[in-house]
């Protein structure tokens, strides 16, 4: 939209910008506040916008928790194997459905959109009976596998696009240079694309970190939760302690709000890659 | 060195056969190889099962030794009849309409507000995305909290502004429940729609702006005769994107009510989560399942067709 606005509206609506992103944000703000609460505070009428004894006791407290801080290690784990997992299987993939004609080709693009969309908990029950079978419940092997399920087609749409934009002349002139097809892509292609396969370690880490229904379903040992689901379990066994409460919430946010200040760039490219064209 | 690299992504033998026979096809089989197989044993053979479940008559006793009886639809027919599942159903179309019609408004509003230059329009966009980004159980959390019937920060405004005069228990309330959750999705769905809505219109050509207000097109004119005829496309696959994703929310219901109270906020997919997980009714949930998976799939499958005929034309 152009208009003829000149500089006194244009910080107008910088302010009405501030205020409206700052509503938006009071529940994340009100996060992190009644987590330095001491717990007398939280009950406060009227409540208290700022507080008036912050401390970090609550942290101290959940922390101490070998259950959360456990939960919180196997979150970290079946990330980082499902970010591993998804760039070694997506890759090579994106690069194929790039670079060569296959007859597949079309209806995997179709498969792989459809399947970023697929309800979890249609997965969740037949991947617990499979994985029951296969004696993987409770394992990390089954959270990274059916993490990627999810990750591996988003992955593929944000990296395919990339293949595509890069010039063929470069494999070639690699291969005449005495490479192999598979030195061409690894020394040539994938150096292109780093900033891409930033972009589809981030998602998968935030995605796979925030899941919840896969822990659910597929962990009933408390020693395999992901914390998505040692905070969910919280809800019954905290009750009223929402300083402890909003402090495992926040721990639990804390990476999403550091990869999002660092990476947001490549995030917000990222996951709405698939949304608006495949 | 690059040939055992590769060979943990799975790819040697292709990768070797090629260089013999060193046609293109075999490569990008080879390539393509590992993610097919992937999705074919952990995407597409779930799903079968799942329908496979359905038309079998598994419980907790035949569940892993995998000899149930075929019933053919007799778990729909219990289904159809069944009215928990029906009030699934329609509580599900409930949320999913009451969510999308706040996302989307809310998101088009804010789109237009961002699509307009201004200091810092990027930083403050970019801030909104934190709702979106937060894992959901965080938010759901954070929205008990503010939705407390005691102490929380949403009737203190409430009851302050004098909008309310007495407490709402937003969450334990039979009547008030489903609001909430709307509510609380609508929050985490806004920025998403905002920021697809915003590509939408940064696509419209400035020159369509510049030629209406040389004819003396104002501001209303502008917006009603190029804005929104020219956002229509973007704005129906938002429309229908949104839609799958908010029907099959749990996450977020499951931490702020668990589908409660009794069953005011119980969605399909919550329904299908208890009945499997809950009740240990494996071929039922199934069932339920299936219904789920059918109505994804034909807004999915609607979605393609409207982003195809668009790229097409």
């Amino acid at each position: 939209m152009r208009r003829g606005a000149g500089r006194p509206t244009k910080w107008l609506k910088t302010v009405i910008g501030c205020i409206v992103v700052g509503l938006y944000l009071i529940p994340v703000y009100w996060m992190v506040v009644t987590s330095l609460k001491p717990e007398g505070d939280i009950f406060a009428v009227p409540p208290q916008v700022v507080p008036f004894h912050p401390q970090w006791t609550s942290y101290f407290t959940v922390l101490q928790d070998p259950a959360i801080r456990r939960a919180f290690l196997n979150s970290v784990i079946i990330s980082l194997g499902t970010t591993a997992f998804t760039l070694c299987f997506a890759t090579p993939a994106a690069y194929a459905l790039a670079r060569l004609k296959l007859r597949i080709a079309g209806l995997t693009i179709l498969i792989l959109l459809v399947s970023q969309m697929l309800p979890t908990i249609n997965l969740a029950v037949p991947l617990f009976v499979i994985f029951s079978r296969l004696s993987l419940v409770n394992t990390y092997t089954a959270l990274i596998l059916a993490n990627t399920v999810f990750a591996l087609p988003l992955a593929i749409t944000i990296l395919r696009p990339l293949f595509l934009h890069l010039p063929r002349e470069l494999e070639d002139a690699a291969k005449v240079d005495g490479c192999t097809q598979a030195g061409a892509f690894w020394r040539v292609i994938l150096p292109l694309v780093r900033p891409g396969l930033l972009t589809v370690g981030t998602v998968a880490f935030v995605l796979t970190w925030g899941e919840l229904v896969f822990g659910l379903t597929l962990t009933t040992n408390e020693n395999m939760q992901p914390i998505t689901v040692a905070l969910s379990n919280l809800v019954g066994l905290y009750g009223t302690r929402w300083n402890d409460m909003m402090a495992v919430s926040t721990a639990t946010a804390l990476p999403i709000i550091v990869i999002f200040v660092a990476l947001q760039k490549y995030i917000v490219s990222g996951l709405s890659a698939g949304a608006v064209k495949e | 060195m690059p040939i055992s690299s590769l060979e943990q992504q799975g790819a040697p033998v292709a990768t070797r056969r090629s260089q013999r026979t060193g046609t293109r096809k075999q490569r990008g089989n080879g390539f393509l190889l590992p993610a097919l197989l992937f999705i074919a044993f952990m995407t597409v053979y779930p799903l079968a099962y799942n329908i496979w479940l359905a038309v079998h008559g598994t419980d907790i006793g035949n569940l892993l030794r995998g000899s149930s009886p075929f019933v053919g639809f007799d778990n729909f027919r219990t289904l159809a009849d069944d009215q928990a599942f029906r009030h699934a159903l329609l509580i599900s179309l409930v949320f999913t309409a009451g969510a999308l019609f706040l996302q989307f408004t809310l998101g088009f509003a804010l789109a237009l507000f961002f699509s307009q230059p201004f200091p810092g329009n990027r930083t403050l966009r970019a801030l909104l995305l934190l709702g979106w980004l937060l894992p959901i159980v965080v938010s759901a959390n954070v929205w008990r909290w503010l939705l407390d019937g005691s102490y929380g920060l949403f009737n203190a405004f409430l009851l302050a502004t004098g909008l309310i005069d007495r407490p709402a228990f937003w969450l334990t309330d039979q009547h008030a429940a489903l609001t909430a959750v709307i509510l609380a999705n609508a929050w985490v769905g806004v920025p998403f729609n905002m920021v697809l809505l915003l590509a939408g219109l940064q696509g419209i050509s400035p020159s369509l702006y510049e030629a209406a207000m040389i004819d003396g097109a104002g501001m209303w004119e502008r917006f009603r005769f190029i804005t929104l005829p020219q956002v229509r496309a973007v704005a129906l696959t938002v429309l229908l994107l949104s839609f799958v994703y908010t029907f099959k929310v749990f996450d977020l219901i499951f931490v702020l009510t668990q589908g409660g109270p009794v069953d005011a906020t119980t969605t399909l997919p919550v329904y299908t989560y208890q009945l499997t997980f809950t009740s240990f009714a494996f071929s039922k949930g199934a069932a339920a399942a299936t219904v789920l998976l059918l109505i994804s799939l034909s807004l999915s499958g609607l979605y393609v067709w409207t982003i195809r005929r668009e790229e097409a034309s």
